[in-house]
């Protein structure tokens, strides 16, 4: 029964972590006008869902990069088994919790933060409230860039100049070759390098984060003594996070993808070509070196990029640092939420802790819901001017300043 | 502080594979575009009406050569997307990229 809740409270997450990451990839796309609002975002979904099911390689052990439930084979400890699992699915489902949480209250306001680091805290807040401080994993044991700071700090700090350095080059070189090129040839040629683009990024979202979710899962599912191969995942477990998360990109993260394709800097095609194959460039490369990153601070760098790489482009850099600063939270504030659904959870104990903090996932949910609806922001209008929208609450900081 | 080791020799690898195929691809994308345009003439408007420009073929030929080398820089991010998710690496030890099981 407990299981059952952290299964759907996974696929919430799933849901979440797609809706929340549909801008990285179509938010240019969308702003350019390459693509219908509509289309960019069923492309995004397909492409997601495909993503899912190319990747056979079992992400049991993604847990491991930041938390220490799971020995190297991806088998939960010994330890943490001695109740039957719910102890080790209590501090799953609370990381969880705090993860949907956060992505949440990022997409309420507009910022496009990292679902991984979302998850990631919620699930080093819950280890630490669960196990104390020795339940998470810091430092790595230096064979490797592990461990919170090595998979989440500092590829948080390095990712976006990178992919903000590649997209600056490429934009400033694209304007250089094709000034004085007839419109004719630049817009459809940069419609479909946008297009192409796009959807390379989108592929790789949806093989790499489905994953972690499949992952989560199917250790509940250990935990529980309901499976016990860990060289495979169960094919349902496989089929509903793949749907859950093109489910949840073709929703669309309207208020992101806003802030993402209109809020930083007004892009052009060529801009948008530049931002998303750096984006997609970077992501590629890192994941064959092995360095952790999150899409979704790629993508920003990248569009940061190619806003500083066309000439006479502005940067709103209050917006972009209101991101940067969601960032910097993303972790603790997930972790905190973990933490306490953590406590919410074992002071109630047993299923009914289960239920309790399940309950409170419902209730959080259900009100960012309800605050949304005032000042929707949805396919009609989402390429709405940034400054002087009438739309007031779409903008982030009247927003916060009514709270 | 090992951590942060680890993180530079990554960075570095990343920026010059980022800037090679990030920044790389688009801008020859950018010269194929500029390619066609060339070969398709420049057009001209004078008192008898729009007289179309002369066509360079080597310009089409040239273009359609540069979006193909962009076609291949997209196929092999796709192979390493498919390829990674069934078990296998790019090897790049002989010049051609390789698929090898991990």
């Amino acid at each position: 029964m407990i299981l059952a809740l952290v299964v759907i409270t996974a696929l919430a997450f799933d849901f979440t972590n797609g809706f929340h990451d549909t801008a990285n990839a179509m938010a240019t796309s969308i702003a350019t006008k390459a693509l219908r609002p509509k289309t960019a975002v069923a492309l995004s979904g397909v492409l997601n869902l495909v993503g899912a099911f190319l990747s056979v390689e079992v992400a049991l052990t993604v847990t491991n990069a930041v938390v220490k439930i799971q020995d190297k084979t991806g088998a939960p400890k010994a330890e943490l088994l001695a109740d039957g699992g719910s102890g080790l699915l209590l501090i799953i489902l609370a990381g969880l919790v705090g993860g949907i949480v956060w992505n949440l209250l990022t997409w309420l306001f507009g910022l496009p933060s990292s679902s991984s680091h979302a998850l990631f805290g919620g699930l080093v807040g819950a280890a630490l409230a669960g196990l104390g401080v020795a339940g998470v994993n810091w430092n790595g044991d230096g064979s490797k860039l592990d461990g919170v700071v090595g998979k989440v700090l500092l590829p948080a700090v390095i990712s976006p100049v990178i992919a903000g350095v590649v997209a600056a080059v490429g934009t400033w070189i694209i304007f250089k070759v094709t000034t004085g090129v007839a419109a004719r040839f630049t817009e459809k040629g940069f419609r479909w390098g946008q297009i192409g683009s796009a959807s390379l990024v989108s592929l790789a979202h949806g093989t790499n984060d489905a994953q972690k979710t499949m992952g989560v899962i199917t250790l509940a599912l250990i935990a529980s003594g309901h499976w016990s191969d860990l060289e495979n995942i169960p094919l349902w477990v496989k089929v509903s996070a793949a749907l859950a998360i093109a489910l949840g990109t073709y929703l669309g993260g309207w208020r992101i993808i806003r802030t993402l394709g209109k809020g930083i800097t007004d892009i052009t095609p060529p801009q948008g070509t530049a931002a998303q194959s750096g984006a997609a460039a970077v992501i590629l490369a890192s994941s064959h070196l092995g360095f952790a990153l999150s899409t979704t601070h790629v993508a920003t760098g990248s569009v940061i990029g190619s806003g500083l790489g066309r000439p006479g482009a502005t940067v709103r850099w209050g917006v972009a640092g209101r991101m940067v600063l969601a960032w910097l939270i993303t972790l603790p504030s997930a972790g905190l939420v973990g933490a306490a659904m953590w406590y919410v959870g074992d002071a109630v104990g047993g299923m009914a802790g289960a239920l309790a903090v399940f309950t409170l996932l419902v209730l959080a949910s259900g009100a960012m819901y309800m605050r949304s609806r005032a000042g929707r922001v949805d396919h009609e209008n989402v390429n709405d001017d940034w400054d002087g929208a009438p739309d007031q609450s779409a903008t982030p900081i009247p927003a916060a300043a009514a709270n | 502080m090992h951590n942060l080791g680890f993180a530079l020799t990554g960075a570095w690898q990343v920026l010059l594979a980022g800037l090679a195929l990030g920044a790389g691809l688009p801008i020859i994308f950018a010269l194929g575009i500029r390619s066609l345009a060339w070969g398709a003439g420049e057009a001209s408007v004078n008192s008898s009406g729009v007289t179309a420009g002369t066509r360079r073929p080597l310009g089409t030929v040239l273009g359609y050569a540069l979006f193909t080398v962009v076609v291949l820089g997209v196929l092999l991010g796709l192979t390493f997307i498919v390829g990674s998710g069934f078990g296998y690496k790019l090897d790049f030890s002989h010049i051609y990229p390789t698929l090898v099981a991990k």
